[in-house]
């Protein structure tokens, strides 16, 4: 199954949602799979998706009421399924962009941590 | 905030499943289509476009799983599924599914029929306030090994202002009681009770009043009636308060009712008058002894002080009674005594080994299942499905068969319970109680889970050792049963035998038992006789009419055709030994002592009609009438006691102590000891005087000795030839004299035979359980015999090798068994009699017996095995 070890980074749960509503939010309305391509390609295809774990996260997010879906038709005229962000997921998306920009931040600091800064405190 | 609006999501996936699978499904085929047109267009060929698609998908099932999950609650979806899956499973094996359910619902059943049977004997509270407070006290006199005596009003009255452990004492016993009515005289069951009785009890008539103290103390003529007397007589209508019935010739007024079921340490009377509280001097009436303890009080402390109490009223005894003392039993100790209570919890966990073996052969059949379906679980597993998944799929299948056996088992129980209400033994007490109530359900449904998971999770342990290879390594070739599987079966089998035997030692011994007590010389010849009780009406008050009537209704009787004998005693079977001072005429002087004795009235053809024999000197005779001087026959027991190396006929002794006014008797015979309280009770000094001498005012046993098979054919002659003699004089209780001598073996016969028929459950059980394990290893193992015997094993070392693996499981749960047999025997000793617990005999048959079966049951599959064709046998794959 997944045993092929790739250097494309694997999409981590929880960073999954924060893509996917960003996604959302800058592009509208997208079905699974539109989302997991923009995903890929915004990332330059670095990000390799499980495709697979897209689908339990969307029922995931919409049953937190972040999303929402509605059938539709694709460009080809072929029925799909739509998912829009929400009030409610746009709210989530500012507070996920808040976390993750401080944890990033917090591990930078740790990156560029000298040692040495630290010796006299520990006397 | 957050979590509801899922669950409301999750309750809504719960209802539309269906539609959302439906769209789950045209998504991913969506996303899949989409995906490979894409890869066409970046120039794939369409495998190769396909191929790319599904990989970038990742484990759709998985995926799928993970989703179902999370459409709703995934306990109860999954739930829902796996007994869906689970009743597709066992449908498809009918075989197996058959015989598990079987199996396990029979266990199930016999458990919780016995269940119920402890449940209402020893578990249900008495009837009572505060049952827990309740004792019985009791009069005790080691050196006649009386433990049971009852006690006169005068002694209970030192007891109550003696003691400070008591709330209260009340005092009861049976009074011969006669009914006469429209259609004649009868005999009821009537009993008196102190007028503190119900109120001690915590018992309220259900219809009018108890009795007052005053009514007690005047000995009024009201009675109380049974619940069930009232139903049968006045068809439960109010009109009874208040109405007459004529009792031993005197009309009594009925003032209550008591509540159905009534009773009091097995007292089940049908009316029931006062008597006082206490009394002033030492009558020779004694009665039963019931207390209520102070709430604080243990019973240890009563004990100690009533043994004080005992100490001190001993110094105001006559010397020939001061070895008296009193003990004190917990009531529902002597409801159910201790030998009952050992038997039932004997034979409760008889059932309940029967119950585990059952359950091992169903864990042993569905590990051999399991093995067989390692292909389907590699599958499953392949497919995604996690370990923790497959192992709920097991537990599901496993409390599915558990859960359909329980109910079928619940519905076997309750046959079950009316079997043993109907032919259970009458001398259990409590039998009329046992019934399934929520307790009992409960015990069926805990042994039903306790089967499902042991059923279930023996096959996932199995499983999850096997590691689920998804490559399907094992489960695409045949294997060799996985070694976890092999382990476990063994361990069931081994368990099997060694529960089974001491299932059989134990039922080997209550067998030896049995024997034994029934091998006991009586002292007299029950067969071929026919016993009636008869009274003399009311009417005869002066003794020579009673001796008149008996000397007329016998006369008659011996007339009849067929009737070699007849005779007549007071009361063939004792109740309750009584004790009685007796001062005997010795050559060295004259000694009183007090003794556990019984005295009765009896005919001159008694000892004839019964066919007990004379050991010394004469029967009664014509000569000994009224007139008479008295004379006795004496038992052997007392012959032995009071004139222990000498001749007893014509040595003289009297009732009473020695300056009594009671007559001096002269032995004239010494007869054989009879067992006049059943075989298992050794027998005491008892004395027979003439019938002639002193007709007693109540009802006497009849004995007809016949010449028929069937002494019962002939009650309809006999009842109208009493008649003949006297309309007025009732007969009833007619039976044939052996089933009334039987019922004292009644519970061990009970016992003996459910403990019997378990163990040749267990050891069925056990032999098919090794049957299937030795079967299952060769067909598993057909290979490798093939291999042995390609390479020049002879078809006899097959054949040891395969007996040589049955027996060493036979004997290593054998020598177990036999351990623990050695245990149950030394904890179950006092229901065994006339047999040591380690009787060797019992032993070494019941080990013979499982080992021949042993062999049988591994011989069939090991023949089969020498028949093996190696060439077949390699090709098999």
């Amino acid at each position: 199954m997944n045993n092929d070890r790739t250097d494309k980074a694997d999409v981590l749960q929880g960073t999954l949602i924060l893509l996917v509503l960003r996604t959302l939010e800058a592009l509208g309305p997208l079905h699974g799979y539109g989302i997991a391509r923009r995903i890929e390609q915004i990332s330059k295809d670095v990000l390799q998706l499980n495709q697979g774990t897209l689908y339990p996260a969307l029922l995931r997010m919409e049953q937190e009421g972040w999303i929402s879906s509605k059938w539709g038709a694709s460009a080809k005229n072929r029925r799909a399924k739509f998912y829009s962000i929400t009030a409610a997921g746009r709210r989530r998306l500012a507070k996920e962009t808040e976390d993750w920009r401080r944890m990033s931040s917090t591990i930078e600091r740790f990156l560029d941590f000298d040692p040495r800064s630290l010796t006299e405190e520990r006397g | 905030m957050s979590w509801a609006t899922v669950f409301a999501a999750r309750l809504r996936g719960l209802f539309e499943h269906k539609r959302l699978e439906r769209e789950l499904d045209e998504e991913v085929r969506f996303h899949l289509e989409m995906q490979i047109e894409d890869n066409l267009k970046a120039g794939m060929n369409s495998a190769e476009a396909r191929y790319a698609a599904m990989r970038s998908f990742g484990g759709l099932e998985r995926m799928k799983e993970t989703y179902r999950e999370r459409r709703t609650f995934a306990l109860v979806e999954t739930t829902a599924q796996d007994l869906r899956y689970a009743v597709r499973t066992l449908r498809k094996s009918p075989g197996f599914t058959m015989t598990a359910v079987a199996v396990l619902a029979l266990a199930i059943g016999a458990n919780t029929a016995i269940f119920s049977v402890l449940n209402a004997v020893l578990l249900r509270p008495l009837p009572y306030r505060s049952p827990e407070q309740l004792a019985m006290l009791w009069t005790e006199d080691l050196t006649q090994k009386l433990r049971e005596g009852r006690s006169a009003l005068w002694d209970v009255e030192q007891w109550r202002s003696q003691s400070q452990s008591f709330a209260d004492m009340a005092t009861f016993d049976t009074v011969s009681t006669m009914l006469t009515g429209v259609d004649g005289v009868e005999q009821i069951v009537g009993a008196s009770m102190s007028p503190n009785l119900l109120p001690l009890l915590g018992v309220r008539p259900v219809l009018g009043r108890g009795f007052s103290t005053e009514e007690a103390e005047q000995r009024q003529r009201l009675v109380l009636i049974s619940h069930r007397f009232w139903q049968a007589r006045f068809g439960g209508s109010h009109d009874a308060l208040g109405a007459t019935l004529v009792l031993n010739g005197f009309p009594c007024q009925i003032i209550g009712i008591l509540p159905a079921d009534f009773q009091i340490a097995r007292l089940d009377a049908d009316v029931w008058e006062p008597h006082p509280s206490r009394r002033t001097v030492r009558g020779a009436e004694t009665w039963f002894v019931v207390g209520r303890l102070r709430p604080t009080v243990t019973f240890d402390q009563v004990q100690a002080e009533m043994s004080a109490v005992a100490r001190r009223l001993n110094d105001q005894l006559p010397a020939a009674e001061r070895n008296r003392g009193i003990s004190v039993v917990p009531l529902t100790l002597y409801m159910v005594g201790p030998q009952s209570r050992l038997a039932l919890w004997m034979l409760g966990g008889t059932v309940f080994c029967v119950f585990l073996i059952a359950a091992a052969n169903v864990t042993s059949l569905s590990l051999a299942r399991s093995v067989a379906r390692a292909r389907e679980m590699a599958v499953r597993a392949a497919l995604g499905a996690s370990a923790g998944r497959i192992v709920r799929q097991l537990l599901t299948e496993g409390v599915l068969l558990a859960a359909v056996s329980g109910l079928i088992g619940s519905l076997l129980a309750s046959v079950g319970v009316r079997l043993i209400r109907a032919f259970g033994p009458g001398n259990l007490p409590r039998l009329n109680e046992i019934n399934l109530d929520l307790r009992v359900l409960g015990w069926a449904l805990a042994i039903s889970v306790l089967a499902g998971t042991l059923l279930g999770l023996a096959p996932a342990i199995a499983t999850l050792r096997r590691d689920l290879r998804p490559s399907g390594e094992e489960g695409g070739r045949s294997v060799s049963g996985g070694a976890a599987t092999r382990r476990i079966r063994r361990g069931l089998v081994v368990a099997d035998f060694a529960l089974a035997i001491v299932l059989l030692v134990g039922a080997g011994l209550l067998v030896r038992s049995w024997w034994y007590v029934n091998s006991i010389d009586p002292g007299f010849r029950p067969e071929r006789v026919l016993v009636m009780e008869l009274s003399a009406p009311p009417t005869f008050s002066i003794p020579a009419q009673r001796t008149d009537l008996y000397d007329r209704v016998l006369e008659t009787i011996q007339a009849v055709p067929d009737v070699k004998n007849a005779g007549i005693i007071g009361d063939l079977f004792i109740a309750n030994s009584r004790e009685q001072v007796v001062t005997v005429e010795r050559d060295d002087g004259t000694v009183s002592e007090r003794l556990r004795f019984a005295g009765d009235e009896v005919s001159a053809d008694f000892f004839k009609a019964i066919g007990t024999p004379l050991l010394r000197g004469r029967f009664f005779s014509i000569g000994d009438g009224p007139d008479a001087p008295p004379v006795a026959i004496i038992n052997d027991a007392m012959a032995r006691r009071s004139w222990p190396g000498h001749d007893p006929v014509g040595k003289r002794f009297k009732l009473g102590p020695r300056n009594s006014d009671n007559r001096w008797c002269t032995v004239v015979g010494v007869v054989a000891d009879m067992r006049r309280q059943g075989p298992e009770r050794e027998p005491f000094p008892q004395m027979f005087v003439s019938l002639a001498q002193s007709p007693p005012p109540r009802s006497m046993d009849l004995f007809i000795r016949t010449s028929s098979d069937d002494p019962m054919a002939m009650a309809g002659a006999l009842r109208a030839a009493v008649r003949r003699v006297e309309k007025n004089a009732p007969i009833y209780g007619v039976a044939p004299l052996e089933q009334q001598f039987g019922t004292y073996l009644a519970q061990r016969r009970f016992q003996t035979s459910l403990l019997i028929g378990f163990s040749i459950v267990a050891l069925l059980m056990a032999a098919v359980g090794i049957y299937g394990l030795i079967q299952y290893s060769i067909v598993t193992r057909t290979q490798e015999i093939g291999i042995r015997m390609a390479v020049g094993a002879e078809a006899g070392e097959i054949f040891r090798m395969i007996l040589g693996e049955g027996l060493k499981l036979s004997l290593t749960g054998l020598m177990l068994g036999l351990v623990g047999a050695l245990w149950l025997g030394q904890a179950g000793s006092s229901l065994l009699f006339g047999v040591t617990p380690t009787d060797p005999l019992t032993f070494i048959v019941v080990s013979l017996l499982l080992i021949a079966v042993a062999v049988a049951a591994c011989c069939f599959p090991a023949r089969r095995a020498m028949e093996i064709e190696p060439i077949v046998a390699l090709r098999q794959e």
